[in-house]
């Protein structure tokens, strides 16, 4: 049913929520992508299947509802049981009808799904007393995980549109830049531009035909805050749009999205059709007079579209390569039109800064970067997941209170944030504050909200080696430095981490870095340097291991590492042969066991697994002095 | 008019136009691979980069490329302060591992002081630079027979398909604009050869002469209104009648009538 | 060239039929191309480039340009090998190695038998379960090498 006008709006709400109040219990189960991979659909559908054959919805009033990501991927899948909050992780099919009669029916709590806290070892029933939960602030991800995408209903029964209703029934156009601008909003891909200072410009600019764009090209590896927020709340996304459009007067748009989000597009895709039938989108919307509409751009895997110039050729069906950027989008963007370009996540808060006040928002967060700001959780950290949080918390805090420590209780080494332009810190940037200025004093970046926590397992150079691959995979290839000394970049890296480095290496990657800083055309070749940039400045003892000892301390660059085990305290367990792809390792139950050297490929699978600590990795060179020792005896 | 201070210089410069121009016009040399003023600048190349700052800037510099750079009132230009040569050598150096053996390539590096690259060299030499001047020829002439192809370092030049380009006119437009000789054509009295497409070469009718190709005739016939026999005689026998046509009308038409 | 005797354009055709036929829709329509046919046969790239009125070298170049797009025939089974920071530090090397030594296939090559096609993806966003291995549809979190053969087997049988 369409809503005509601001009056019937507030009804459809009441009615919606209403609607909510009604149901008496809810089974949430999570249905983002990290769950869906670990068979949360089959959970779902034991559950739908279940309160349907045994008429459950009549007798306990239970619902049952697929949400967007919880963000605690690693434990899904995730069940959370409402009224209660009961979190129940890693449930599986035949975990449901004991939940349905336990839970459900009697109020019995199942230890045995419920969350254990890594550090303290004790099971942790509400899902609001988890670590992971418990410390965060959400804003943008306000509604991931508690709605349905699919119901444009339970959307506006948990605020959606609000901030939409708000804007269009009591505020001028610049009374919303206004407000966006006392909230303190800065672009949340990255560069951290101030939003309102984008949209007042778009607004200036001449012309009656403009255009509103939503970046969800997610490029950076080990980010995936935007898909989250697409995947479970694509309502944010739209609302936050259509106010935008509002503002700048523009009254067409695009959601570019990553075709690699396949459940990204399809739940975008249904947000904008509900949207368009219920007249939040289209003409007239909610009878305000204000036309404004959308459509879905699948991106063709590109990382560079994610740079702004790129994805508007690629939305006008082109190769993505960026331009120069002397004059602006919100001169000449889209078509050569007025352009204003935002991420999802900046889109997401938009709604939710209208609906709460600039004021509100911008009572969390650092002088500079205010507000709250989501983050990718992941790498060798214990509790890998989504979050939010007021911007200016420290790493620490991050990875050791919500992230729940390293992995294995390994040493930390490094956090790398900001994605292929970012950098990593080391151990003694741990208590920095998180705002944009801080991350890139420190020589890396915001991005897109990937942290990606190492740990002394994990070797720089190679990791600045992966992001030079990935970078050179990934260059549009248009202008020379970023082009070719990608090329080269890799080239130098090949050797280093294959113990061909020689003098001079270093010298000659600070001097490639430099040019391509300052001669590449776009942002992805002028911080292609960075992650060699900080590795060099943070952790250079380890390129010059590489080059003068042909060492890789970490032991991950296989030509300098070899493996062996040691004689105690060996059981023989078996556990390293069971994991060693090219049967190097050899041994009798309960016996010392042997890595044939012939047949090992260093790739360290052994160590990873071995309960004892009796596996040993020494440089290759190393090795065979050892190896020479030996023979002497 | 927009004026601005190049090297030192004071230059005043056309309102819309690019800081290349200006330089230019001021005498100053600045060196560039992909621009030609036949086509739109493209900013591909690098090489061009110069500072730009203003003396409220408080010493800060940007850095810019000149070919796409729009002229700004009261800006000043360094187009050849220490990081502005390091970029150069930089980007040359990086183009001398890909072309190792292009002339043109060799001579801009000496110029910088760089005999030899630093960097690792291209196994399979190319005289390609990917300047991307031949695509744009082609899109301006209106044919868009080759490409950009692929991305990052495997990106080249090619037509759809690294066949024959079936849109190819044959009218050496690419040929003529590449700066290296990279785009190699053949043209004989009754064939040509580009792209491994061949092409039937026309005739001037006059004299004889074998001047364009029969799909680049057959391409601009009717255009605007002009008959394909236009195409067909040679821009020299046009020239010929057209002064002869001038002589028998008395005088040549160079004085305008009052 | 004997395969594109046997090309059908009634996918294409239903595709194109959908999108306006302006340059904007190209990408699109490549994406369902490519989904329809498995990968981009020349016969149907040209048919797209008439259809939309875009030059076909500028169809070419996009074909080329996006890694989503194939330009030979894909196997019936994609593994995707999620190649994100955090797959990489957490193993994905050793999986790439390890579809390798069991079908023989680098990133983007094809087995003889057309059964399964080893392809790299620059992050698919499932970072928390990272290592990642998308065999068909189906989303594998913490693989390892040792079991992968076992997904291998489901995934080609599907």
């Amino acid at each position: 049913m369409r809503i005509e006008s601001l009056e019937q709006f507030g009804a459809a709400v009441e009615a919606a929520r209403q609607a909510h109040l009604a149901k008496g219990r809810e089974i949430w189960v999570c249905c983002g992508t990290g769950c869906l991979a670990n068979g949360s659909k089959a959970v779902a559908e034991a559950f739908d299947a279940r309160i349907a054959s045994e008429g459950l919805q009549a007798s306990l009033g239970l619902y049952h509802k697929a949400t967007g990501c919880h963000g605690f991927c690693e434990r899904g899948p995730l069940v959370v049981i409402q009224p209660e909050g009961l979190l129940y992780a890693k449930v599986k099919v035949g975990d449901v009808p004991e939940i349905l009669d336990k839970t459900v029916a009697r109020g019995e709590v199942i230890p045995r799904l419920l969350y254990k806290d890594p550090t303290t070892k004790q099971a942790i029933a509400k899902y609001d007393d988890i670590p992971f939960y418990r410390h965060q602030t959400r804003v943008a991800m306000r509604n991931i995980g508690r709605v349905d995408p699919g119901d444009l209903d339970d959307a506006l029964a948990h605020g959606a549109y609000a901030g939409l209703a708000k804007a269009l029934s009591t505020m001028t156009p610049d009374q919303v830049i206004a407000e966006i601008e006392a909230s303190g909003l800065r672009g949340r891909g990255g560069a951290g531009f101030a939003t309102s200072r984008k949209w007042k410009a778009c607004r200036k600019a001449r012309g009656d035909r403009k255009f509103v764009l939503c970046n969800g090209d997610e490029g950076d590896p080990g980010a995936f805050k935007d898909r989250s927020i697409m995947e479970g709340d694509p309502h944010s996304v739209v609302e936050g749009m259509i106010i935008g459009a509002y503002a700048i007067g523009a009254h067409e748009g695009y959601l570019y999205v990553r075709d690699e989000y396949p459940l990204a597009v399809v739940n975008v895709g249904k947000a904008l059709v509900a949207a368009r039938e219920r007249g939040l989108l289209g003409a007239n919307i909610l009878g305000s007079g204000f036309d404004f509409d959308l459509k879905v751009s699948r991106g063709g895997g590109a990382f560079v579209c994610g740079e702004s110039s790129a994805l508007m050729r690629s939305i006008e069906g082109r190769t993505g390569e960026p331009r120069a950027k002397y004059v602006h989008a919100s001169d000449k963007g889209l078509f050569d039109l007025p352009t204003n370009l935002n991420n999802v996540e900046t889109w997401a808060d938009v709604g939710a800064i209208i609906a709460g006040g600039g004021a509100w928002f911008a009572g969390w967060g650092t002088q500079k970067s205010k507000g709250t700001k989501a983050f990718s959780l992941v790498g060798k950290v214990k509790n890998t997941g989504l979050i939010e949080l007021p911007m200016g918390t420290t790493l620490r805090h991050i990875i050791y209170d919500i992230g729940g420590g390293i992995l294995k209780d390994r040493p930390f080494k490094a956090v790398q944030t900001g994605g292929p332009s970012g950098g990593c810190l080391p151990a003694d940037k741990l208590d920095l504050p998180v705002d944009y200025e801080i991350l890139a004093d420190n020589g890396s970046m915001m991005g897109s909200g990937g942290m990606i926590v190492m740990d002394d397992r994990t070797c720089m150079v190679d990791v600045a080696k992966y992001f030079l691959k990935f970078l050179s995979e990934e260059s549009c290839g248009k202008c020379v430095p970023c082009r070719e000394g990608l090329k080269q970049m890799l080239l130098i890296f090949d050797d280093l981490c294959t113990g061909k480095g020689k003098g001079g290496d270093i010298e000659r990657i600070e001097r490639l870095c430099k040019g391509m800083q300052l001669g590449s055309l776009c942002e992805l070749g002028k911080s292609a340097a960075n992650p060699v940039m900080s590795t060099l400045r943070y952790f250079r003892a380890e390129y010059e291991a590489h080059i003068d000892h042909k060492a890789c301390p970490a032991g991950m660059c296989r030509d300098l590492t070899s493996y062996e085990i040691v004689e105690e305290p060996c059981t023989g367990c078996h556990q390293c042969v069971k994991v060693c792809p090219t049967e190097a390792i050899a041994g009798k139950a309960k016996q010392k066991h042997v890595i044939d050297p012939a047949k090992c490929i260093s790739c360290g699978a052994c160590f990873d697994v071995c309960p004892e600590d009796c596996i040993r990795f020494t440089a290759r060179n190393g090795r065979k002095e050892a190896a020479h020792a030996h023979a002497d005896h | 008019m927009p004026t601005l201070t190049i090297d030192g210089k004071t230059v005043h410069a056309e309102h819309g136009t690019f800081l290349l121009a200006a330089c230019r016009k001021a005498g100053i040399d600045v060196p560039t691979l992909c621009e030609h003023p036949a086509v739109e600048p493209y900013g591909g190349c690098r090489l061009c980069v110069v500072d730009v700052t203003r003396p409220e800037w408080d010493g800060w510099c940007k850095m810019v490329v000149a070919c796409l750079f729009p002229v700004e009132d009261g800006i000043v230009v360094h187009t050849r302060s220490q990081r502005v040569l390091d970029t150069r050598k930089v980007v040359l150096d990086l183009l001398l591992a890909r072309c190792p053996e292009t002339p043109l390539i060799r001579d801009l590096a000496a110029t910088y002081g760089i005999a030899t690259t630093s960097y690792v060299k291209n196994p399979v030499p190319t005289d390609c630079i990917l300047c991307g001047l031949c695509t744009r020829v082609c899109d301006t002439m209106g044919m868009s027979a080759i490409s950009s192809v692929d991305r990052g370092a495997g990106r080249e030049i090619a037509p759809p398909f690294r066949g024959p380009p079936p849109a190819c006119i044959g009218c050496l437009a690419c040929a003529e604009i590449c700066p290296t000789g990279f785009i190699k054509a053949e043209s004989g009295l009754r064939k040509r050869r580009i792209w491994e497409k061949d092409f039937d070469m026309l005739r001037c009718p006059e004299c004889g002469r074998s001047h364009i190709t029969v799909a680049q005739a057959d391409f601009f016939a009717g255009r605007g209104g002009v008959p394909r026999s236009y195409f067909e005689t040679c821009d020299v026998c046009k020239r010929a009648a057209l002064a002869a046509t001038a002589t028998r009308l008395g005088g040549p038409p160079a004085t305008p009538a009052r | 060239m004997s395969e594109h005797a046997c090309v059908d354009f009634k996918p294409v055709d239903a595709i194109l039929s959908r999108y306006p036929r302006e340059e904007p829709s190209l990408i699109q329509v490549l994406q369902d191309v490519q989904r329809a046919y498995n990968y981009l046969p020349c016969d149907v790239l040209t048919r797209v480039a008439g259809e939309l009125g875009v030059p076909l070298a500028k169809v070419f170049s996009v074909a080329t340009f996006y890694k989503a797009f194939a330009l030979t025939p894909q196997g019936r089974t994609i593994i995707k090998v999620c190649t994100g920071t955090a797959c990489h530090i957490r193993g994905a090397p050793q999986l790439i190695e390890e579809v390798q030594r069991r079908l023989g296939i680098g990133p983007g090559g094809t087995t003889e038998d057309m059964a399964f096609t080893l392809q790299t993806v620059n992050c698919v966003g499932a970072c928390a379960m990272a290592p990642v291995v998308i065999v068909g549809e189906k989303y594998v979190g913490a693989a390892k090498a040792t079991t992968l053969a076992t997904h291998l087997v489901q995934g080609g049988g599907e």
